[in-house]
């Protein structure tokens, strides 16, 4: 990644050297930071136009607090605003709220909301909106709720002010409302008719037109929009195209004009193909695998620690991603302020062999879970059944669909599950509910106290520095007691025609179209 | 034949009720549900509850069943888990595709195999009887999404001649529409017409052995005289039943196909409803499916019995 990108990781650097200096976390108002991606000289764009993207899934509905499909998210990402947004470093940028204050204690928020901006279908938005949608976020059929566990309740000081009220101090609030646009700000008469899962209006850069499933979605472009001099587009077409080689052919023959990622075999030669750019950047997702310790053979940490020795990231991540890939034996990118290097483990079956000795086991079978959904993790599954093997271990990969797979992962029907986590910003994110005992994404079954003390202790604290020394602390045990054996963070690769100017990908893999334009 | 068409019809009601439980019954047991699958990675056990419990999920089987068997009788088909929208207007969404897609397929496989597999006739055991024997077992052998592949890597990627994948409705564009469909057309249809092209071969040589034919041509007709209009005409019931049943195949989605052609028709939803655990999706295609097949059969037998008068009611 580095090697073939040095200015994409120069302009990262220089962007996580800004956000350190930034005021998002301070306790006075944060400044309207600029944008940290380079927008293209004002002469040189071009307006109107459409842009064809091509998109592998179909949106599952389009309502922001019920879906959690990635695809619907694509579409979403461009349609809806939150009231603050992660700029391209994910530090938390001003959207719907111009700044925010917090009250000495921590414990309530206020947010200052920007005026004169109107939904798509040209009611202007106020402070109610915000309540209203809160309240949505947090009810208890919305997906999302489980962001604003410490908010007790969120009201409206004024027509342009909103206060968030706390149960205790949540250092993270900001990532939590706009790390994530399942917490989109949404008017309440498309909740009234039901048309929000048909039909989502909301207040960003694109106007929803059409879904024929299937087959497309088309946006077009918001002439409310309060970035007033974006959207560039006329037009967003999303092209629903699953095949992910079909995907790529029409890009080289330009029925397409964009794709949302490309298949490893594809990529040597979408590379040399003229006209098209491939762009490649260190991502915010994880893979990871995780033996099941409901299960008595994989509760001694020796066996555990054994496995994370016995398999070898490098190979897997050759395989897997062809090399689109960083190994790492944690979760938080290198690329991430939050990032702490730990890295105790090597590929060393030696050694592992003499930990499975040690721990008294033999003829180990392992049942590893994955998903023909994501061919990625049949690809990594077969590596580490053959690496595994070498220190006898014999693993069986288990491909089935996604839907077996979650069933599978939730009743504890395994021995191992292998799959990623995306979308992560803060440190919370990544670690907590997946590590504390009993915590709502635990289902290996990991209960340690000592890592729940640094996961409590960083939830609660303010203190920003204390806050990254708690949660490297805690990943450090995670990592070392193998709760996941954590394997790569993937890089987000995407494809354009080179007449598309203005577009860049982002490491949380949200797609913002809003600064697109396309050359004649 | 009225009497023979109404107990047809009696018998098909059955089988499409039957059908409906036992795929309600199977969709039920495959492991996940759609609140599971809707809520993804990240699984809260209390919205989940909500959610089921919203959803009917929660109640007794038989109870969903009747339920849900009480509103599709009256034309309900329920609403999708994921999208909200109602069951029986996301089917009618996909007929246009579907419908477009099978059609096509079946002119490209019944032009194929009528000249084929008579001509493989009426020179069979010659050179040409075997290339052409050759030709369709290849056709049968080859699954119909390797075509699909090799035309988009070759004839839309190599040559640029056609756009590899998509759709355009007819009303939206003529030319647009043919440019989409040849390619998904051919993959299905080669296929179709592999097969299709052995059950005319094999009719056709069982006719031209009948005395009629023989008869035929001892009045000196014509060799093309005797083998489209006596032959040809004798060995069609049997082709036209499999023709059919090729349509109610077609017709239920070629699901591979319409995935690698970005195709959007039923097979798609169908596949995409099983996987998202779909339930009312799921259950209205197959109810779909169930009652293409049934209706092509009823269809089919009937106009069996009006090519061939010896078949009668018994």
């Amino acid at each position: 990644v580095i090697r073939r990108h040095p200015a994409l990781l120069a302009l990262a650097l220089a962007a996580v050297a800004a956000a350190a200096s930034a005021a998002a976390f301070a306790s006075r108002p944060a400044t309207a930071a600029p944008r940290a991606h380079a927008t293209p000289a004002a002469a040189t764009i071009q307006r109107g136009g459409t842009l064809v993207a091509a998109i592998s899934g179909e949106p599952q509905g389009f309502d922001p607090q019920k879906t959690t499909a990635y695809a619907s998210f694509q579409v979403l990402e461009n349609v809806y605003d939150t009231l603050v947004e992660p700029g391209a470093n994910l530090q938390m940028q001003p959207a719907l709220a111009t700044s925010w204050t917090q009250s000495k204690n921590h414990l309530t928020w206020t947010f200052q909301l920007r005026k004169g901006v109107k939904f798509q279908n040209g009611r202007a938005f106020t402070s109610a909106d915000v309540v209203y949608s809160a309240n949505r976020w947090r009810a208890k059929a919305s997906q999302v709720a489980y962001r604003l566990a410490a908010v007790k309740s969120v009201t409206a000081k004024g027509r342009y002010a909103v206060v968030f009220h706390l149960k205790a101090p949540a250092p993270n609030l900001l990532s939590a409302i706009g790390g994530f646009k399942g917490l989109a700000v949404v008017p309440k008469e498309i909740v009234a008719d039901n048309t929000i899962g048909r039909h989502p209006v909301g207040t960003g850069p694109f106007e929803f037109v059409k879904y024929a499933p299937g087959d497309e979605i088309v946006l077009k472009r918001n002439p409310y929009y309060w970035r007033t001099s974006q959207p560039y587009l006329d037009q967003v077409v999303y092209k629903i195209v699953p095949d992910a080689s079909v995907k790529t052919t029409n890009l080289t023959g330009g029925q397409v004009d964009w794709i949302d990622s490309v298949p490893s075999q594809s990529l040597k030669s979408l590379r040399k193909t003229s006209g098209v750019k491939v762009a490649s950047i260190p991502g915010n997702d994880y893979w990871y695998f995780a033996l099941n310790e409901k299960r008595k053979q994989w509760q001694d940490v020796r066996v555990r620690q054994a496995i994370s020795y016995g398999i070898d990231r490098a190979q897997i991540t050759e395989a897997a991603r062809a090399g689109e890939a960083t190994p790492n034996q944690a979760a938080i990118p290198r690329t991430s302020t939050w990032y702490a290097p730990i890295s105790p483990f090597h590929y060393n079956p030696a050694k592992a062999k003499a930990l499975l000795k040690a721990a008294g086991a033999s003829d180990l079978t392992l049942d590893l879970l994955v998903t023909s959904q994501y061919p990625e993790s049949v690809a990594a599954g077969q590596v580490i059944a053959a690496e595994l093997g070498q220190i006898g271990v014999k693993v069986k990969v288990d491909s089935v669909d996604f839907g077996t797979w979650l069933d599978r992962e939730g009743k504890g029907d395994d021995d191992a599950f292998l799959l990623s986590w995306l979308g992560n910003i803060d440190p919370q994110d990544f670690y907590y509910a997946q590590h504390h005992c009993g915590g709502a994404d635990n289902f290996q079954g990991f209960c340690s106290k000592q890592v729940d003390k640094y996961l409590d202790a960083g939830q609660k604290t303010t203190n920003q520095a204390q806050r990254k020394r708690d949660y490297a602390k805690a990943a450090q045990l995670i990592v070392k007691q193998a709760s996941y054996i954590y394997l790569y963070n993937p890089d987000v690769v995407q494809a354009w025609r080179t007449k598309v100017h203005g577009y860049a990908p982002r490491p949380d893999s949200a797609i913002r179209f809003r600064t697109v334009w396309v050359g004649k | 034949v009225l009497l023979y068409v109404l107990r047809r019809i009696v018998q098909a009601a059955f089988v499409t009720v039957g059908v409906s439980i036992a795929s309600f019954a199977l969709i039920h047991l495959v492991p996940g549900d759609p609140v599971r699958v809707s809520l993804g990675t990240r699984y809260d056990p209390q919205t989940a509850q909500v959610l089921r419990h919203a959803a009917g999920l929660d109640r007794p089987l038989v109870e969903q069943y009747l339920r849900w068997a009480g509103h599709a009788l009256r034309g309900d088909l329920g609403v999708s888990f994921a999208t909200q929208q109602p069951v029986g207007s996301a089917i009618v969404h996909r007929l246009p595709a579907t419908l477009t897609l099978a059609g096509a397929a079946l002119l490209v496989a019944v032009l194929i195999a009528l000249p084929l597999g008579t001509i493989a006739a009426v020179r069979a055991r010659t050179p040409v009887d075997y290339a052409a024997t050759a030709i369709s077992q290849v056709g049968v052998s080859i699954p119909d999404f390797w075509i699909g592949i090799m035309l988009i890597f070759l004839v839309a990627g190599r040559w640029g001649w056609l756009p590899p994948s998509g759709y355009v409705s007819i009303g939206q564009s003529f030319t647009g529409w043919l440019d989409h469909l040849v390619l998904p057309a051919l993959s299905v249809g080669l296929v179709s017409a592999a097969i299709l092209s052995r059950f005319v071969r094999a009719a056709m040589i069982e006719a031209l052995a009948q005395d009629y034919t023989r008869t035929a041509r001892a009045r000196g007709l014509s060799q093309r005289a005797v083998v489209v209009r006596h032959a040809l005409k004798n060995a069609l019931p049997p082709v036209v039943t499999v023709t059919g049943l090729q349509l109610a195949y077609l017709l239920g989605g070629v699901i591979v196909v319409e995935t690698i052609f970005a195709w959007p028709g039923l097979g798609r939803l169908a596949l995409d409803a099983a996987q998202t655990r779909d339930y009312p999706v799921l259950q209205g295609a197959i109810l779909l499916f169930a009652l293409t097949f049934v209706v092509v059969n009823l269809l089919v037998d009937v106009l069996y019995a009006l090519l061939d008068p010896r078949i009668q009611v018994r």
